[in-house]
């Protein structure tokens, strides 16, 4: 009567006990950047590297961007390797390691203390991003299947480790010379094989496989993904090549127009998803979540007026380099979180509280766990407040920069309240 | 929607339970969305056996679509035993949205 080829049960997700802290942190992290942002205006004016702005950029890329991340691909992989995760244990030891090292380094850069708290942060944090590379290497190898977005998400996660390897080999170098030159002058290269390397192959990774599933496409194109994956990598290992062996400085325009052509295609494959979409409908964590891929465009071309003044001038333009590298944090890489965490953590929480109760009308729908209303005032908030913030580092404009931190904090006000409010969910009482 | 059944009388009672089981995310009932494969009744035995799939073998929502699926057909045949088998032999995709569910997503 019934075909072989089955299963009795669906194959357990990874713990929401797991994944939960990871979002908690990352929010918290999102409002303590915001305050210190609101907090350090002045620095904007001064240069990026800048103890205030170090600090800011690591509560982002680690506290925020990173532990979001991690937290969400526990989830995920899963759902991309079609196999279960290895090890909840390493899981939870990411998790308290990276979440040990992040305010050590933070607390670091912006007392400027590059002794104790700078080694021990790295220390914690390399060690907590290892044992994330461990779990999602084993957990691929004991999937059957092979596809492109498992490759981008392994990928992603080695950048990742270089990344954080560097940034402690950095901060070694601070007190005892281990690099040819001082640490600044790897900034660059820490900084883009964490930006392209981890955060743009894993978003692209993880996004073609999302954002077709949510709009319900027909649309898939293995082929252009395995022409992006490639044109991101080879772009960085020139990067990297140019880096150590600069020769011609124009050649710094090739990783660069590889980079553009890799995101273009990217928006390109949303643009046919979204175009062959079943779902007509579109909701508002998707639209910011699409808004953020195009938004990405934005600094990638600032990157070629930065790059073009180093090279005709010989002296950097720090306010450039400021606007760039905050469209990048608090642009791109928010905006897509801000979108992604209310398509993703409701379900988590909705599992947790309702798995065993029969989804027939009794129950809320996961997207009724946090508040729509809230969610819309801090998309409009955070428009705001990222614009106002731009402007004001463009003009030099004390009180737009504080107007713009204080819109973003309201932005991680709201945000904070809509997470803790999923979390927190329990069924309620008739 | 070409659901397998060895008895259409009651297959058509078990997809009007079943179309009470919707999917959280998507919001259309798992029958239109074509999860649905086959059902067939064992009269002799009272076993209601059913074979369904999920939009993806690791999709989150799993273990709740299947517990709500098993309780709705359980409710309806209720002297029966209910036996639910996921298969993703054919894997779902889009093509086996019904017309009803079509229309439903393209409100």
């Amino acid at each position: 009567m019934i075909a072989q080829t089955t299963s009795n049960s669906p194959v357990a997700n990874t713990s929401y006990k797991v994944v939960l802290p990871f979002y908690v942190y990352a929010a918290v992290a999102f409002l303590v950047a915001t305050i210190l942002l609101l907090s350090s205006t002045k620095a904007f004016h001064i240069h990026y590297f800048h103890p205030q702005l170090l600090a800011i950029t690591h509560i982002m890329a680690l506290g925020w961007g990173t532990m979001i991340i991690l937290g969400a691909s526990h989830q995920l992989i899963p759902v991309l390797i079609e196999s279960g995760l290895y090890s909840n244990k390493l899981a939870y030891a990411s998790f308290v390691l990276t979440g040990i090292g992040v305010p050590l380094l933070a607390y670091a850069f912006y007392t400027f203390d590059m002794g104790d708290p700078a080694k021990w942060g790295g220390r914690f944090v390399v060690i907590g991003i290892l044992t994330y590379l461990i779990n999602v290497a084993k957990s691929m190898a004991r999937s059957k299947t092979e596809n492109v977005h498992a490759t981008f998400v392994f990928t992603a996660t080695v950048w990742l480790f270089i990344t954080v390897l560097l940034g402690l080999v950095q901060v070694y170098n601070f007190t005892a010379p281990l690099l040819q030159e001082d640490s600044l002058h790897y900034l660059a290269l820490h900084a883009h094989s964490g930006i392209l390397g981890w955060f743009l192959l894993l978003i692209i990774g993880v996004g073609s496989r999302l954002i077709p599933m949510f709009l319900i496409s027909k649309y898939t194109n293995d082929r252009l993904l395995w022409l992006v994956y490639y044109l991101i990598n080879i772009s960085l290992l020139s990067f990297v090549m140019i880096f150590y062996f600069p020769s011609e400085k124009n050649l710094i325009f090739l990783p660069i127009a590889g980079v553009i052509l890799s995101i273009s295609l990217f928006v390109y494959y949303c643009y046919k998803a979204y175009q062959q979409r079943i779902r007509r409908q579109v909701d508002e964590q998707m639209k910011l979540s699409l808004l953020s891929i195009v938004m990405l465009l934005l600094p990638m071309l600032l990157l070629v007026a930065v790059v073009s003044f180093i090279i005709n001038s010989d002296t950097e333009n720090i306010v450039l380099i400021n606007v760039y590298g905050f469209l990048i944090f608090f642009g791109w890489l928010t905006a897509i979180i801000l979108g992604m965490t209310f398509k993703t953590l409701p379900f988590i929480v909705w599992n947790k509280v309702y798995h065993v109760q029969a989804t027939q009308g009794q129950t809320p729908n996961p997207k009724d766990l946090f508040d729509d209303k809230i969610f819309k005032i801090m998309s409009i908030a955070f428009i705001a407040g990222l614009l106002l913030f731009v402007a004001g580092i463009l003009a030099a404009i004390a009180l737009m920069l504080q107007a713009g931190a204080i819109l973003l904090l309201v932005t991680a006000i709201l945000y904070n309240f809509n997470v803790l409010k999923v979390v927190f969910h329990k069924i309620p009482k008739l | 929607m070409n659901i397998i059944s060895n008895n259409n009388e009651k297959c058509d009672l078990a997809l009007n339970a079943l179309r009470n089981v919707i999917d959280p995310e998507i919001g259309l009932n798992i029958v239109d969305l074509g999860l649905v494969y086959q059902l067939d009744f064992d009269d002799e035995q009272q076993i209601v056996y059913c074979r369904m799939t999920l939009t993806t073998q690791f999709c989150p929502m799993g273990e709740s679509i299947t517990e709500s699926a098993k309780s709705a057909l359980q409710q309806c045949f209720l002297d029966c035993r209910i036996e639910l088998n996921l298969s993703f032999e054919p894997v779902w995709n889009q093509s086996l949205i019904s017309e009803e569910g079509k229309r439903f997503l393209n409100q």
